[in-house]
């Protein structure tokens, strides 16, 4: 372990702990009221720590959905992983791939994001993958925890502006990306496409498929508008 | 439903959201991609964080919401100009955190 790697790693992870916060205690709470244990909807956030997957499976649960229905549905939510996973392969050479493997589990959009920012400048390593990964992690199951234990007494976090942690990580951690003239049009026609998606087959917001064909078209739409050298 | 299936649906639901993570990682990492694929995978992080930020600024609860009403919009302007002129994130955040809490206090009575 390199410990500075690790600091750094854990440091880049506080906008993603600063909302994850309220995330993992509304599903602390809602997990809750649809009939988990403290224990089962802990250990939920331990083994899947899937945001979008765990809400999904909440509301099919107490729509009375079939076991199958839900892990059905978090299957397409979380297949955007695989093209987010297969992105990172290239940086992630020198680490061991069992390593790598391991703490690619703490895989998400939002550690995602950090992650591949971070990548364009520096070598990755796998003390600061645990360190940013392991940090978020950790905080989406204490939250979770804490919703669980606390439901009745929840505050209203958006009240103090939090729900608004992750959109604003999103928009510098564009903006940080953004390299070549190429990145903008990409992003722009991805954002636009991903929408036009949603407004004609509102479904695609459910299982965020919207997201995996907006982003395979976008990215192709890159390819053939790349600057040449 | 009974705490056996409970248990049962978590590990299903680990297991779906853990294989498109882990997968190409423990496969692919021993193969040199072309510098074709590789060029095109450069394009998913900036076509993805489009369409993240749309979706959580213009669709923030789960559906598209294009209106003078949507205060994710509004918090969007401050907090983008904040981005692109300091370019840090910690003031990107303080920044969006802040005008988000004033505009819901004040549009929320």
């Amino acid at each position: 372990m390199n410990n500075r790697e690790l600091i750094e790693g854990i440091r880049d992870s506080f906008p993603v702990v600063l909302g994850y916060m309220p995330l993992g205690f509304a599903f602390g709470v809602l997990a809750n009221e649809v009939g988990l244990t403290v224990f089962q909807a802990t250990l939920m956030s331990i083994l899947c720590f899937t945001g979008a997957g765990q809400y999904i499976a909440i509301g099919l649960l107490s729509a009375g959905g079939a076991i199958i229905t839900i892990i059905a549905a978090n299957f397409l939510v979380n297949l955007r992983y695989l093209l987010f996973a297969t992105s990172l392969v290239p940086f992630i050479k020198n680490i061991p791939t069992t390593k790598a493997s391991l703490l690619t589990y703490g895989l998400t959009d939002e550690t995602y994001a950090v992650a591949i920012n971070r990548y364009q400048e520096k070598e990755a390593t796998a003390s600061y993958m645990a360190g940013l990964n392991i940090t978020s992690h950790i905080s989406w199951i204490s939250s979770t925890f804490f919703g669980a234990m606390l439901g009745t007494l929840i505050t209203n976090t958006d009240k103090i502006g939090l729900n608004f942690a992750l959109p604003a990580m999103y928009i510098c951690l564009l903006v940080l990306l953004i390299k070549r003239r190429s990145d903008v049009y990409v992003a722009l026609f991805t954002a636009g496409l991903c929408l036009v998606i949603a407004y004609f087959i509102p479904g695609t917001m459910t299982n965020l498929s919207n997201i995996i064909v907006a982003t395979l078209v976008g990215a192709t739409l890159g390819m053939l508008i790349r600057e040449r050298d | 439903m009974n705490e056996i299936n409970i248990f049962l649906m978590i590990i299903g639901v680990a297991i779906v959201s853990m294989l498109p993570r882990i997968l190409p990682v423990a496969l692919l990492s021993r193969f040199e991609f072309p510098p074709i694929l590789k060029e095109w995978l450069s394009y998913i992080a900036p076509a993805v964080l489009g369409a993240l930020t749309a979706i959580s600024i213009l669709a923030p609860h789960g559906s598209i919401d294009i209106s003078v009403s949507n205060i994710y919009i509004w918090a969007f302007i401050p907090t983008f100009i904040v981005a692109v002129k300091t370019k840090s994130l910690f003031y990107t955040l303080l920044v969006g955190i802040i005008v988000m809490a004033i505009i819901y206090n004040l549009t929320i009575t």
